[in-house]
């Protein structure tokens, strides 16, 4: 555990001092909801289906930016040959890739979503709701994007490959989140509950598939 | 200082790359002391380092190793973003060691200056003499250099001369890849000849 904090923190230093996945990730889901309320009418963006939608599916792609750039900086040089050729560096790094994204789109989804909360002036039916329902979704996408990004790190069309493998297997999550976010702002406790315990169970799953695939495919 | 007891071995180890063989039954033992690879462009000379390191998968054989080993490659395998400090003081942790002697390798080594800027912004010379400075701060008994001298002045390359030969006398397996440098055959008590994959005693 010490160690896959120790690349948590690592990661986030650099991400501190290139700030170009959060700027990446940031601009383009405050793009996204600054556009959506334009290109659908603002009646159609305040529906609550429609705001979570896009929402996540804007956050979706944001954590495919981070994790493609997180990786990206980690090739040059070779600096992710300097990680897994330490004792144990295979098994934390993915461990710490996933905490230190988590912690990255824990800051993306706060600004998305105030924004999409106050440009869209959306009624919060039960706050403490939504911040559960969105606290397990942003824990539950990078386990799975940085399998992806593992599994298509040698090749040379990754920035297309990542998001057409990542997100067929993402839809189920997003259905969740998206279903879960949706309750929590009219209102439904029981269905805000319901679905952030399936995202939960999508975070553990993802993770537990991701400590068994990343240090052999880093390989 | 403490003489460390090193040694790292590869048996019969065939590594297959792009449906390339690249490593044929290899057989190499390494003890402390400096080892030597010496082979042509292409010959496998960097693939065997990274199977001692094992970081390339073995398709037949086996690697056998008396503790850690410290690896750097052609490049300096620092993370951007990060000071050398930060860097050096990274790999120093992930190992559980202490970095009390970071600050001072790195002075040693010629960039002290240098050491609180991201290493991005190092030249490739100063970023080589980053990576090389983990010879000193992380105390691990076998050290696997490939092409070491690469981006280093005449400075640098006398400070790694000694830092080899120090790390010699301190009882570490010492496996260099070179073209170059024949003055570091007198400090050599082995040598590795590599051609087309397969290795030999030379």
């Amino acid at each position: 555990m010490d160690r896959i904090v120790l690349v948590a923190a690592r990661e986030l230093r650099a991400e501190r001092r290139q700030p170009d996945g959060v700027v990446a990730a940031v601009t383009f889901i405050a793009v996204l909801v600054l556009l959506e309320s334009l290109v659908v009418g603002p009646q159609i963006a305040r529906d609550a289906d429609v705001a979570s939608a896009l929402f996540w599916l804007a956050l979706a792609f944001a954590t495919i930016l981070a994790t493609m750039r997180s990786f990206d900086r980690e090739l040059e040089d070779d600096a992710l040959e300097g990680l897994v050729a330490l004792p144990g560096g295979r098994d934390a790094l993915f461990g710490g890739k996933v905490l230190s994204l988590a912690i990255v789109l824990v800051l993306v989804a706060t600004i998305g979503g105030v924004l999409s909360l106050v440009l869209l002036d959306l009624p919060v039916g039960l706050p403490a709701h939504l911040l559960i329902v969105v606290l397990l979704g942003v824990l539950a996408l990078p386990p799975i994007v940085v399998v992806d990004v593992v599994l298509a790190l040698r090749l040379r069309a990754r920035a297309a490959l990542v998001p057409i493998l990542a997100l067929p297997v993402l839809v189920p999550q997003l259905v969740a989140a998206t279903r879960g976010t949706s309750a929590a702002l009219t209102g439904d406790a029981v269905g805000a509950l319901s679905w952030a315990g399936l995202l939960f169970a999508f975070a553990v799953v993802y993770t537990v598939i991701g400590l068994t695939i990343v240090p052999a495919a880093i390989e | 200082m403490r003489t460390m007891q090193s040694s790292a071995s590869l048996h019969d180890a065939t590594v297959v790359m792009d449906d390339r063989v690249i490593l044929r039954a290899v057989n190499v033992v390494v003890g402390p002391g400096l080892t030597l690879v010496r082979g042509p462009n292409g010959s496998g000379k960097t693939t065997l380092l990274r199977a001692l390191a094992g970081l390339v998968p073995l398709a037949r054989g086996d690697r056998r190793l008396s503790g850690d080993v410290l690896y750097i490659g052609h490049r300096p395998m620092l993370l951007r973003g990060l000071t050398a400090r930060e860097n050096l003081e990274f790999f120093a942790r992930f190992r559980g060691g202490d970095t009390h002697a970071i600050d001072g390798a790195l002075r040693a080594w010629g960039v002290g200056e240098e050491m609180d800027r991201p290493v991005e912004r190092l030249s490739a010379g100063e970023r080589r003499r980053a990576a090389l400075a983990r010879v000193e701060t992380e105390r691990v008994p076998v050290l696997l250099l490939d092409e070491p001298f690469a981006d280093l002045d005449d400075a640098g390359v006398t400070r790694l001369r000694q830092t080899i030969a120090r790390a010699r006398e301190d009882g570490r397996a010492v496996v260099v890849a070179t073209h170059a440098h024949r003055e570091l055959d007198e400090l050599a008590g082995s040598q590795i000849a590599i051609d087309d994959g397969a290795a030999t005693a030379a």
